[in-house]
């Protein structure tokens, strides 16, 4: 290569080149890069430094931290850190596109085996963090990435934490609320792996369904929206219930049979679901058990990763020659940029979240680069929560001093 | 012990003690001996001690800096990564990654207020350029296992629940050495009970038999905490002072 010259001034710490933009995430600039040493296409994390000079950012150093202990195919891979005129990068895998992606794509049917596919490969990255004693914490189809052989990989895990002892206090300010599980609705600050399964369990029931399942506007509505699918939880279901912080009585709705919520799915599929769903999360079956349930051994095996349905890629650079590379074009991106940062492009707030799926007849394609808005946890719980996680740990607990 | 420790990148990155005694060829030239290379250790692991009771952050914390601390001068030289810099910022970074953040700020007053010693200054931009380093030097390994969690449900165990203060303190004194760089927590943790059965006058041989541990290990590593002791008396500040002049860094 001729201009490979003009290259090495452009490659991040003499290793990376540098291409076009990805998005901004949570704390930084996201960009496609090609790592010279591999050839390998990644995906590079810009860490911007904190405002009060406190060094790096936190949630970044909590996904550093974690994800080298975390390396499974199901996973998303940190390949490497390093700091770059005085800002930290995280190198990712790159990954095309994302589970959100897919479930919105209207050109896209997804089968019984693609759907058990997914599913499957959801729970086998969270029964790895599990075992490991690594809650996620913000388990959404967004988060759930999707790379060039089909393989979904868990990401983002700027919420997730060690629950290694079990009367430990966390924050119930976690999840995107449409996958936040009612013992965390409720103010629960003991819990465990079981909230990842509840989200697991709304992001299977979205893949039946092809749009999230219970679409709460508010803490209180999305707990209604829960009672009003699977009925207000009888005590004998969920006898810790009416001991947890924010429990207030709810006014009793029968709820609907499994059948009737997901009239697709198989005999088998329901059965998962409804022990996914299990109000109470010591009833709630684990990422591992779900994982040999029936649903996954018996019936159509789930369909080849590589062979799932996936949105076409996004035209990039990739195919342009060498000699194109040149200055870096950050083209705005027409289609959603991932993770962006809540509230962006959603100046209609909340209002729009309640408007719900249009009619199946109406041919969505042409609409599919204004997502509707979707929650993430909002800047009011942001602070909030950034606050509990910074502050909320100081407080001496299992480890001091007896 | 927690499950994960087993695939944990702690137990990859344990280290053979003479991987440990290495003094880095920089420190040599400025004539700095093993001796001097652990008392300087020593002397941190204190240094950091001290600043978390002021800065009032968990156990688990300090042990995790000195851990932070002790691992980088594994592959970096006292003579580039100034311990008086690298120790608070090893703190600093601990704190964030155990959850319980402590500005930098906040450090430099207390370091400003406990030593007014010229040459134990920092300033907060030092601290946030030596955490970047410190991050490169340990690999971005950030998780640490101590011994400390199991700690009162083995005490229990054993029938020695009475011991945790004298148990909790030894396992505290086992950071002044590098056992952690070396054993398995739960080894280190086993081996402190086992001290405090040794002072206590506890025979616990049937309780330690029952475990399934190799016991020739928890001894040998009893006996470098109890060498440890012996040693430490002898210890004078002319001995550190004099070790940390010949380094004569900063200012």
């Amino acid at each position: 290569m001729a201009d490979l010259d003009q290259l090495l001034t452009k490659k991040v710490a003499d290793r990376y080149l540098k291409r076009e933009v990805l998005g901004e995430g949570t704390y930084g600039v996201v960009f496609k890069a090609i790592d010279t040493k591999t050839g390998q296409v990644v995906a590079i994390k810009k860490i911007r430094l904190g405002k009060q000079k406190e060094g790096v950012n936190f949630t970044a150093l909590r996904e550093i931290k974690l994800l080298k202990e975390l390396k499974d195919p199901n996973i998303i891979e940190l390949i490497d850190c390093f700091p770059h005129k005085g800002n930290l990068h995280l190198v990712f895998e790159f990954m095309e596109t994302d589970l959100e992606a897919v479930i919105r794509d209207r050109n896209i049917v997804l089968s019984p085996t693609d759907i058990k596919s997914y599913i499957q490969m959801t729970l086998k990255g969270l029964a790895v963090c599990h075992k490991k004693w690594v809650l996620h914490r913000d388990m959404k189809p967004n988060n759930l990435l999707i790379g060039p052989r089909g393989q979904l990989k868990l990401a983002d895990f700027g919420l997730a934490r060690i629950f290694g002892s079990p009367d430990r206090r966390f924050t119930h300010q976690v999840f995107a609320r449409w996958y936040r599980a009612p013992e965390l609705l409720f103010g629960a600050k003991q819990y465990g792996p079981g909230v990842d399964v509840w989200a697991a369990a709304c992001i299977f029931a979205e893949l039946l369904l092809r749009r999230p399942f219970l679409q709460g506007a508010s803490d209180i509505d999305q707990l209604g929206k829960i009672f009003a699918a699977f009925g207000t939880p009888k005590p004998s279901q969920w006898p810790d219930m009416i001991y947890l912080p924010d429990y207030v009585e709810y006014q009793f709705v029968p709820g609907q049979t499994f059948r009737t919520l997901f009239p697709m799915a198989s005999d088998d599929a329901l059965d998962l679901l409804s022990k996914m769903f299990a109000y109470d999360p010591k009833a709630r079956i684990s990422a591992q058990q779900a994982l040999e349930h029936r649903y996954f051994s018996s019936g159509p095996p789930p369909t080849e990763p590589a062979l799932l349905p996936r949105p076409p890629p996004k035209k990039d650079s990739m195919d342009s020659k060498p000699s194109e590379f040149g200055p870096t074009v950050l083209s705005p991106n027409s289609r959603k940029t991932r993770r962006v940062m809540p509230e962006k492009g959603n100046d209609h707030g909340i209002g729009n979240e309640r408007s719900g799926p249009a009619p199946m007849s109406l041919d969505f394609s042409v609409y599919d680069n204004r997502p509707p808005a979707r929650p993430t946890i909002n800047s009011a719980d942001r602070t909030h929560l950034k606050r509990k996680l910074d502050l909320e740990f100081q407080i001496p607990e299992d480890d001091e001093y007896p | 012990m927690a499950t994960n420790f087993w695939t944990s990148t702690h137990l990859k990155e344990l280290l053979e003690q003479e991987e440990v005694d290495v003094v880095h060829n920089l420190d040599k030239q400025r004539g700095i001996t093993l001796d001097d290379f652990k008392l300087i250790k020593l002397q941190m692991t204190n240094y950091i001690a001290r600043l978390a009771q002021n800065v009032k952050v968990r156990q688990r914390v300090v042990a995790t800096a000195v851990t932070y601390m002790r691992r980088v001068y594994t592959k970096r030289s006292m003579t580039e990564y100034d311990p008086r810099l690298l120790a608070p910022s090893c703190l600093y970074l601990a704190a964030k990654s155990e959850e319980s953040t402590v500005q930098a700020r906040l450090l430099v007053f207390y370091i400003k207020k406990i030593y007014p010693d010229e040459r134990y200054r920092c300033e907060i931009k030092e601290i946030l350029e030596m955490e970047m380093k410190i991050l490169e030097a340990l690999n971005y390994y950030l998780v640490v296992f101590h011994p400390y969690r199991s700690l009162p449900q083995l005490l229990q165990d054993a029938g020695m629940s009475d011991a945790i203060q004298l148990t909790w303190g030894i396992v505290n004194d086992t950071y002044r050495m590098d056992l952690i760089l070396i054993h398995p927590p739960y080894l280190i943790g086993l081996a402190c009970i086992y001290v405090a059965s040794v002072l206590n006058e506890k025979d616990n041989t049937a309780w330690f038999e029952d475990l399934r541990v190799d016991m020739n290990v928890v001894k040998n590593i009893a006996m470098e905490i109890l060498d440890f002791y012996d040693k430490q008396r002898t210890i004078s500040d002319e001995r550190v002072n004099a070790a940390m002049h010949k380094l004569g860094l900063r200012k």
